[in-house]
């Protein structure tokens, strides 16, 4: 029992440490401070008539903003050049995960289609490189 | 391998670590707790599970267990119904880091580590409710010896983290080239300008070819504690390096608990015998009272003597049975007692070498303070 648990803790442990090798996250593999890149985004909100609105304001009747949904501090003010502290990978990868989140849990907003982001990045101050992640399409109201 | 799991040893180092991280998981969690209060619960804002196929836990849920977690932490650190609240506040902190990889953090994983390793060893025989309760009943006292394994475990986890973390930059160019560190002190230099550093102190601090050799530093640190704190020559300066480490991680970075976690958690590389170092001091010597204060490890079993003239004291006998008196007895009971060791191992190293040198190389009763703590 004893034998077990401790060979099979350490092997855990060292498979997510290797596993962090691939894995934007780098999910409990302890390679903090890995990075120190940065990062900016220009999202919209692209409403079912093609307007392109920012973020930038509120939206749904002043029910959403941004900040507010996307409560991770890796994610906050996106328009601006930020520290992808957690790094690059992993911020990119939250944020287009935050996109979908934000287009699936705001039943106020009448308008969106879909959330787009054009995001801006420096893989420790090499850059800049341009990706643009896109949310799910909304149901219309 | 078979040795490890039949070892036993003292578990009083590990319930000291057990009182700290139940006060350390308060604070961690009070920022949830918080929240909570205020309504606000993980799944009211972005978050992302591990694995979709993962049952969903109500946020009102989260938020009770949060509750339960922080008092159990509480009792845990007190060591009430110590295994329990142990495995409690294990679960919830683990819940809590699990329940969205928006929460995950290299420092709360640490965090869950430490506590997954408390929950398979019985702290609660030592510095406990549970121990004086038992007394107040007139039970006797439980042994402080327990199979030692889970000890062994946690040392291998805790020197993983520091190996994997030293082994990821050593072999990211980036890393290694002192780009990253770099350009982190860079893009954080507004928190330097208000501070008394100078102008060119601050200059240099954010001078890139500094980083060449700071980078390659700091790597070589965290895989100098990995490796160093496995063996007796090498522990005491790893565990000295280690707090200077992470106190630097402290003042450069936020990492919430991780830094007092850290150094708490360098507790369970203390030897695990309690009480068998004899310390000799004078009788009614006020060091008697501050030694038994201070000395959370048990590392001493002291005895007040009725000096002669001409004795000297303190004196230390040493596990071996080698004796030590008044100069190298006091460096090394400065550098076992977890408040003084920080200021004690450069002085008692130095002046070590500095005897060593004066000797011509052979050596001296000192450097029995450089054993194993």
């Amino acid at each position: 029992m004893a034998r077990g648990c401790f060979v099979a803790v350490v092997a855990v442990q060292v498979g997510f440490a290797l596993n962090g090798y691939r894995e934007p996250h780098k999910f409990f593999a302890f390679q903090p401070f890995n990075e120190s890149s940065t990062w900016s985004a220009e999202i919209v909100r692209v409403t079912w008539d093609g307007e392109r609105v920012a973020i930038d304001e509120s939206w749904g009747g002043g029910a959403y903003e941004w900040n507010t949904l996307v409560d991770v501090a890796a994610l906050r003010d996106p328009g601006q050049l930020r520290h992808a502290y957690m790094g690059v990978g992993a911020t990119v990868d939250f944020l287009d995960d935050a996109l979908d989140w934000v287009a699936t849990h705001t039943p106020a907003d009448h308008e969106t289609r879909y959330l787009e982001a054009n995001v801006t990045f420096y893989e420790n101050t090499r850059g800049p490189e341009h990706t643009v992640l896109r949310s799910v399409d909304r149901e219309p109201a | 391998m078979t040795g490890i799991f039949d070892r036993t040893g003292s578990v009083r180092a590990l319930a000291v670590l057990r009182m700290t991280l139940g006060v350390l998981t308060v604070v961690h969690l009070a920022p949830f707790l918080r929240d909570a209060r205020a309504g606000i619960h993980y799944d009211d804002r972005f978050w992302e599970p591990y694995w979709s196929g993962l049952p969903k836990v109500p946020g009102s849920l989260w938020a009770l267990l949060l509750g339960v977690g922080a008092a159990s932490a509480v009792l845990m650190a007190c060591g009430v119904l110590t295994r329990l609240t142990t495995s409690v506040t294990f679960v919830v902190v683990a819940g809590n880091l699990l329940v969205s990889q928006t929460h995950f953090r290299h420092n709360r994983t640490f965090l869950t580590i430490l506590l997954f390793g408390l929950v398979l060893v019985p702290t609660g025989r030592v510095l406990s409710v549970d121990a004086w309760w038992r007394r107040v009943r007139g039970r006797p006292a439980l042994s402080d010896e327990v199979l030692l394994w889970p000890l062994y475990l946690l040392r291998t986890q805790v020197s993983l983290v520091y190996l994997a973390s030293g082994i990821s930059k050593l072999v990211d160019p980036d890393w290694l080239g002192g780009i990253v560190l770099w350009d982190r002190v860079v893009r954080y230099r507004h928190h330097l300008d208000p501070t008394p550093l100078p102008p060119w102190g601050v200059d240099v601090l954010t001078w890139r070819p500094l980083y060449l050799v700071v980078a390659p530093a700091a790597i070589a640190t965290e895989l100098f504690v990995g490796l160093g704190l496995w063996s007796s020559r090498t522990r005491l300066a790893a565990l000295w390096v280690a707090v200077v480490f992470h106190l630097s991680i402290e003042v450069s970075a936020s990492v919430e608990v991780f830094s007092l976690g850290a150094i708490a958690a360098l507790a369970i590389w203390v030897t695990p015998s309690s009480r068998d170092r004899v310390l000799r001091l004078r009788a009614g010597s006020p060091a008697a009272v501050l030694v038994r204060a201070l000395d959370w490890f048990g590392r001493f079993r002291i005895e007040e003597v009725r000096a002669g003239a001409g004795d000297r004291t303190p004196v230390v006998v040493d596990r071996d049975g080698s004796v030590l008196a008044g100069r190298d007895a006091l460096g090394l009971v400065l550098t076992r007692l977890p408040l003084t060791f920080a200021f004690a191992v450069p002085v008692v190293a130095v002046g070590a070498l500095g005897r060593r040198d004066a000797t011509g190389g052979s050596p001296t009763s000192d450097t029995a303070a450089a054993r194993t703590p």
